[in-house]
């Protein structure tokens, strides 16, 4: 920047002169100082790559506190949590710090540091009795989003004894028995917090909610009942069913689950209740009265057996073995036995006494048989051939009661 | 003061002159008034109860000047002083309450008697709170003009204490355990009931900001005593004129069909299909359920529930809330000829057909002059049959 020559060569600078000079001077230094400026770093700037990271260990800019303060790395922020926990301070201030410090842990989502939080406040026993309640409440709420359901109803029930009407606190606890499925106490809380406002959405809400349920489950309870008074009604229809047509039931050691069943039933000769054998089979009445039984053929000879799950009484034996013997089946290796050559028996208790019967007679009057009985619900017959060896050798240690 | 000159009321009824009635009233007023004699007073106070037995012996009474005055006297005396006459007192008050004739007197006597006995009835600790609704429900029963003046007065709080209004606190009374210990408040029902003919106690009733028809619901089932149960349907029957709340009523807030169904539902078994049509309360009701003793009340939440179908939404849920399978089981079980035949009619609309348009409210319809004569001949005959299946039932 050169002036263009105005004045004429002297030896002092006019007033003038002395202005441009300065001017210059000043341009000169800051010329100066922007030229240092660019040359030399700001000792105290971030760093181009790391800035962000350099930037999150700046307490005012943390998005994040450390969950454990380091001296060392941090020492601004452990002077801060100093400052803010000292000791020193009145327990109420103190309280109140923890309190802020736990509801911004519930609204982060962390119920437990909140939890902690709020017990630290509560462990300074300060004297307010509002501010306590306010701890143990919010205390509750982490607590409840914790799944602790017991340890929140403790809270909201000694924020209670504290201030009667905190509402927020009859709130979570009624909140807190319907989730336990405690809908009168659910109700009744509710109820207790709608004295003091009667317009209070949560609680209308919460009690609308638990009346539902308390009703399902009444309903569900009743309907329940029906079904065990119809099953008992069908089974006691069962026995006199059986009972009228004097078929015999082997007497069952009760096994223990029957034996309080068994001392609310009639005493019946047979005794005895549970009607389903090994596979689930039921006897059954039909729509007419008639039974139906599921039904064991044994076959001796070959250690067979044939099961009929539901064998109608008044069906003939030959009936069934006209169908099941229309082809012979896989064991019989010598094709003997077919419809017309069978026999038909059963065995006595001692099993030393076999008693025929007759293929063309209905399972009724096989069940009616006076020596008959019906073991485990399930009725079970012998079938032999016709004058076959083996029939032969099996009967021959036994009392054979042959048909006339 | 020698006894002899009390005469009972047989004697009384002998006696042919008016004077001499006349007389002996006016002693009554003269012993009724005697504090110094308690005996005297409780003597009287028998024999004013003997008279209030007989419609002449409460024209006599309430003719008698002054003697009001001093019955009112003895009312409010302390318990503890004589009970037996105040006692006595109170109960030949309910007596003349009873009497339609001379509640005009009565009231031309004492103006302030219906606050006076509503201030009682709602007192907790009055011993004869419930004489005090007794004869209020008497005097509201027959008398129009007593009803509006109690009308106006419910609207506002009779007691210093809280702030409900008197209608509320009635409620209140009625649906609190234990509210009043030492008497019964039976006749508030009654009352409630007979009060509900004015229009602006129903609005006040029916009004969903206040929860007071919620909380009458359960008294539909009281034991023991007919008369709350008389009361509350009958103040519901009258509320469900108003078919602007038939909505909220049959909504998910008051529930109102619930608690009419289930008084007329049995323990009879019903497919799961069936139960599952039913409001959640009345399904699978144990074997042991008995329906509504009384066949007044069973005929009055038919006619209830009658109206509830007028308009067409309140008919669709009705319908819907399974009406018709708890009715059906009613007439099945119903021994009483006037309730099945309420029981048939309402069937009839719930499974008839939809009225066609024009006629949505029922309650709004004109009736063209040959219908009515049509349908009130056939009410005619309908009355006939019923009573020759009274006779018929009443032979041996």
């Amino acid at each position: 920047m050169e002036a263009p020559p105005q004045t004429p060569d002297r030896g002092e600078p006019g007033p003038r002169e002395q202005a441009q000079q300065q001017q210059q001077e000043e341009e000169d230094a800051m010329d100066a100082f922007l030229d240092k400026f660019r040359s030399q770093p700001y000792r105290g700037r971030l760093h181009e790559d790391t800035w962000e990271q350099e930037l999150d260990k700046i307490p005012m800019f943390m998005k994040k506190a450390p969950s454990e303060i380091n001296p060392q790395e941090n020492p601004e922020l452990a002077c801060l949590q100093s400052l803010i926990f000292d000791d020193e301070r009145p327990p109420e201030e103190q309280a109140r710090t923890y309190k802020d410090e736990g509801n911004d842990y519930f609204k982060d989502k962390d119920y437990k540091r909140a939890v902690a939080s709020y017990t630290e406040g509560l462990k300074k026993k300060c004297s307010e009795p509002g501010l306590n309640a306010v701890l143990l409440t919010n205390r509750a709420a982490a607590h409840f989003h914790l799944g602790n359901l017991r340890s929140a109803l403790n809270d909201v029930t000694a924020a209670r004894k504290l201030k009667p009407d905190h509402l927020k606190a009859i709130i979570r606890g009624a909140i807190c028995h319907l989730e336990l499925k405690n809908f009168s106490e659910a109700m009744s809380w509710c109820d207790e917090g709608l004295r003091l406002d009667s317009k209070e959405k949560k609680l209308l809400d919460t009690r609308a909610k638990a009346d539902k349920l308390k009703r399902a489950e009444q309903r569900d309870i009743r309907k329940a009942k029906m079904s065990q008074r119809k099953a008992e009604a069908q089974k006691e229809a069962l026995l006199r069913a059986i009972q009228a047509r004097n078929i015999r039931l082997e007497p069952r050691a009760p096994r223990k689950e029957e034996e309080e069943e068994d001392e609310e039933e009639p005493t019946t000769p047979q005794g005895g209740l549970g009607s389903e054998n090994a596979i689930g089979a039921k006897v059954s009445l039909d729509e007419g009265g008639r039974l139906s039984w599921p039904t064991l053929l044994l076959y001796p000879e070959y250690g067979q057996t044939d099961f009929i799950s539901a064998f109608h009484e008044d069906s003939r034996f030959m009936d069934h073995f006209m169908v099941m013997f229309e082809e012979p089946p896989p064991w019989d290796l010598e094709r003997k036995y077919r419809p017309a050559h069978l026999e038909l028996y059963f065995e006595e208790e001692a099993q030393q006494e076999v008693h025929q019967l007759g293929p063309e007679s209905t399972l009724l009057q096989a069940l009616q048989h006076p020596r008959y009985l019906v073991k485990a619900w399930t009725p079970a017959f012998l079938v032999l051939v016709k004058e076959s060896p083996f029939s032969k050798s099996f009967l021959r240690g036994r009392k054979v009661h042959r048909l006339k | 003061m020698s006894v002899e000159i009390f005469r009972t009321d047989k004697e009384m009824s002998r006696m042919d002159s008016t004077e001499e009635v006349a007389d002996v009233a006016r002693e009554l007023v003269t012993f009724l008034t005697q504090t110094a004699r308690p005996d005297v007073q409780a003597e009287a106070a028998r024999h004013v109860l003997g008279l209030t037995g007989s419609e002449t012996g409460r024209s006599l009474l309430v003719a008698q000047a002054g003697l009001l005055q001093a019955l009112v006297k003895l009312m409010d005396a302390p318990p503890a002083a004589g009970a037996g006459s105040v006692g006595d007192a109170w109960r030949a008050m309910v007596n003349l309450c009873a009497e339609p004739n001379v509640h005009i007197s009565m009231l031309a006597e004492l103006p302030q008697l219906p606050v006076q006995l509503l201030g009682r009835a709602l007192a907790p600790n009055w011993p004869w709170a419930g004489e005090a609704a007794a004869a209020l429900a008497n005097l509201s029963r027959e008398s129009e003009p007593i009803r509006e003046l109690l009308g106006k007065r419910l609207e506002c709080s009779s007691d210093k204490a809280s702030q409900e209004p008197s209608l509320a606190l009635i409620v209140t009374a009625l649906t609190t355990p234990g509210y009043n210990p030492h008497s019964p408040l039976h006749y508030l029902a009654s009352l409630l009931s007979n009060l509900s003919h004015l229009p602006r106690v129903r609005a006040f009733l029916l009004d969903p900001n206040r929860r007071l028809i919620q909380r009458l619901l359960p008294l539909i089932h009281w034991p023991d005593s007919a008369v709350p149960r008389i009361g509350v349907v009958g103040t519901l029957r009258n509320c469900c004129f108003e078919h602007g709340s038939h909505e909220w009523l049959l909504g998910p807030q008051v529930e109102l069909l619930t608690f009419l169904l289930m008084p007329l539902a049995g323990p009879e078994e019903l497919t799961e299909e069936e139960m599952d049509r039913l409001p959640m309360d009345l399904q699978y009701l144990p074997p042991d359920k008995e329906r509504e003793p009384d066949a007044e009340i069973r005929k009055m939440l038919i006619e209830t529930i009658m109206l509830l179908t007028a308009t067409a939404p309140g008919r669709k849920l009705v319908k819907d809330q399974g009406a018709y399978l708890v009715l059906r089981e009613l007439h099945t079980w119903e021994p009483n000829p006037e309730v099945r035949l309420a029981c048939e009619k309402l069937i009839q609309v719930l499974i008839g057909d939809e009225p066609e348009a024009g006629m949505e409210n029922l309650l709004e319809v004109t009736v063209p002059p040959d219908v009515e004569q049509r349908l009130q001949q056939l009410d005619q005959q309908e009355q006939q049959q019923l009573q020759q299946e009274r006779e018929e039932a009443g032979q041996p």
